[in-house]
């Protein structure tokens, strides 16, 4: 093999190519042989043959990349194996999952922190997406300018050297978005009591999840002894752990678009007929929108709502530049996904990792699975 | 009163998607002002919305900056590298699933939709244990073979339906005048399913572009870092002054191809993903 890093994987993928085609033609040949045997006419050998030749490339990667990692990863979850140790792997039964799930604080941290971005940050990002793609639908000129603008942040999103703008943005004490709110506090009484409300409310949850998590309420006590915060206050994004998830929410928020879009899908499959009844019996639009709009957008809103969660389980990106150096307040909003890179990346504890992967693709395939099952019932089908 | 009630309304409508727009664009202008300040001004206490003397210092700086430009060139290499061999082979799958009638073509479809639920995360333990067997760790291919196996079941997905559109009529009849499957593939089927290949080749563009888990797991050294792994680094955890006008340029040049790309596809992607539902 040559040293040169470039040369070798060009090297390698024409390897692999011809490796493919290899297969595809081998695949293909003895699919043909299975039904020229069962005695299919010459058409369906030829068909048969080229069905598989074709198929092969997915087919051969669902073995290795898919079906053979899930086996062995579910064998070593049963097992203590990690790559650091010579000594081989030792029986332990279901000892991983059973940690995984009453014992260990991490996964509960994740757990507690998707729960909170599910409750307080997915019906922020909707309520900013279904708004967007409501003033979208309006149907205004230049309405493709403007959908591009709202989208670009999804393409951007989860660049890292985008949130590294978002890290310096939010800077507590020099970011530009805690300056922007000092000056506006400072010239409209108002907005400073919102945003002195905005505080209170955000600490007492926040922390409030906090105390589930360790079990002690220190933290919520505090919050509420220090009463109202002063008038000088302004939010703490990436220092405190009580505003680490919100600094999260704030980037879903920004990242709506994809959301708005499939908002926006929903709005254009409602029937015309519908709002211009409505408009002869005399509905505002307010009504309209709440009435008409709305329930027919359930399915849309249910369909989100799932992508959202699961979504907010694989968190890594924004986690990894806004806290990695921080690792006292990383608990307070890890995901699932980063604590399993962290625990499994860490020690090389293959065996306990391969453990909290199955976890994570049980829980997914349950919410996928829920949303299957419930959209039929809770969601407005019928008018269409 | 009434007459000018649909002017007020257009001009209220304005003003809130004008306003949207501020607040969405605001990161990338912030990204762009910061790039051209100086150090003080980064980290002043006071707002500096446009610097006073914009210095682009800190582009001279990153283009002498031999990492950088590695990292730039790794992540177009890898980026190119990985797109062909993924577009070509679910070019090829899609084909199988939507234009040819074989058996088992209905159980491998439907295995293949089920793959959509696997998230990707639950995988990179056992690969991550396959690839350092056979001594992968610290090479770029962990990053760009396995997309060669038509990774990415979403987008075969997207591939397949429009394939199933064209008219069968078109290939029955090149058959007849003696095409093969190879040739129907690539001279009459790809050609008219040009828009939605755009699509998945701006996606796959900006997945690549922007993944930072499997090249922060798989290349090691510095030397094969690619962009979102190498600018993670410039933000220095050690120090407490942080060379903002620097991360910024650097930030400013990762995002311009993204910007590029979205721009020039944006009409094809904006469309089908309206079409079809698909999360981008």
């Amino acid at each position: 093999m040559p040293e040169n890093p470039y040369l070798n994987v060009a090297l390698m993928a024409l390897f692999t190519a011809v490796f493919i085609v290899a297969c595809s033609y081998g695949l293909g040949g003895v699919a043909r042989w299975i039904v020229r045997k069962r005695g299919g006419t010459p058409k369906f050998q030829q068909n048969t043959f080229a069905g598989y030749f074709f198929a092969a490339p997915w087919i051969i990667g669902f073995f290795i990349f898919v079906l053979v990692p899930l086996g062995f990863s579910f064998y070593w979850s049963l097992t203590d194996y990690s790559i650091a140790s010579k000594e081989p792997p030792n029986w332990k039964g279901f000892e991983n999952y059973r940690t995984i799930l009453f014992e260990d604080d991490g996964f509960r941290a994740s757990i507690l922190n998707t729960l909170y971005l599910t409750v307080i940050g997915l019906p922020l990002q909707m309520a900013a997406a279904l708004f967007l793609a409501v003033l979208l639908n309006q149907k205004m000129k230049g309405e493709k300018i403007f959908r591009m603008a709202f989208y670009l942040p999804v393409i951007l999103g989860f660049n890292t050297a985008v949130l590294l703008c978002w890290r310096l943005m939010l800077n507590a004490g020099t970011g530009i978005i805690n300056q922007i709110i000092r000056a506006l506090s400072g010239a409209f009484l108002p907005f400073q009591y919102l945003n002195r409300g905005f505080i209170y409310i955000q600490e007492i949850i926040a922390a409030f999840f906090l105390g589930l998590n360790t079990g002690k309420y220190n933290l919520l006590l505090n919050v509420l002894e220090a009463g109202f915060p002063a008038d000088n206050r302004v939010p703490l994004w990436v220092q405190s752990p009580l505003w680490t998830k919100m600094s999260v929410i704030l980037l879903m928020v920004w990242g709506c678009g994809a959301m708005m879009l499939i908002f926006l899908a929903g709005l254009n499959n409602i029937p015309k007929e519908l709002h211009e009844a409505a408009e002869v019996d005399g509905a505002t639009g307010w009504q309209k929108f709440w009435k008409i709009s709305f329930p027919l957008l359930t399915p849309y809103v249910f369909y989100n709502l799932v992508v959202g969660l699961i979504a907010s389980l694989q968190i890594f990106e924004p986690i990894f530049v806004l806290y990695r150096d921080n690792q006292p307040i990383v608990s307070s909003t890890i995901s699932m996904v980063y604590y399993l890179w962290q625990k499994t990346f860490s020690h090389f504890e293959i065996g306990y990792g391969s453990a909290l992967s199955w976890v994570i693709l049980i829980i997914i395939l349950i919410v996928t699975l829920i949303q299957f099952r419930l959209q039929d019932r809770w969601v407005t089908y019928d008018v269409y | 009163m009434k007459r000018y009630f649909p002017f007020i309304k257009s001009v209220v409508l304005y003003v809130l998607l004008t306003g949207a727009t501020v607040l969405m664009s605001f990161p990338l202008f912030w990204m762009i002002s910061s790039s051209l300040k100086t150090i003080e001004e980064t980290n002043s206490p006071g707002i500096v919305w446009i610097p006073k003397q914009p210095t682009l210092d800190a582009y001279i700086q990153i283009f002498n900056n031999s990492d950088f430009l590695r990292s730039y060139f790794n992540s177009v290499f890898y980026v190119t590298l990985a797109m062909a061999g993924t577009l070509i082979s679910i070019a090829a799958v899609a084909y199988a699933f939507s234009r040819i009638e074989w058996p088992g073509r209905n159980f491998v479809f439907f295995l293949m939709l089920s793959t959509m639920m696997i998230p990707a995360q639950a995988l990179i333990v056992p690969q991550y244990v396959f690839f350092n067997k056979i001594d992968w760790i610290g090479t770029f291919n962990p990053i760009v073979i396995p997309g060669y196996f038509a990774g990415g079941a979403a987008m075969i997905f997207l591939l397949r339906q429009a394939m199933a559109q064209i008219p069968k009529e078109l290939d029955e009849s090149a058959f007849v005048d003696g095409a093969t499957h190879l040739q129907v593939w690539w001279e009459i089927v790809l050609p008219l399913v040009k828009a939605p290949l755009a699509t998945i080749a701006t996606f796959l563009f900006v997945g690549l572009w922007n993944n930072l888990l499997t090249p922060l797991m798989y290349l090691q050294t510095i030397d094969l870092y690619t962009l979102p792994v190498y600018v993670s680094t410039l933000y220095n955890i050690n120090q407490t002054v942080q060379p903002w006008p620097t991360i910024m340029t650097a930030a400013v040049l990762t995002t311009a191809p993204l910007i590029v790309v979205f721009f020039i596809a944006q009409r094809y992607i904006l469309e089908s993903v309206i079409v079809s539902g698909l999360k981008g």
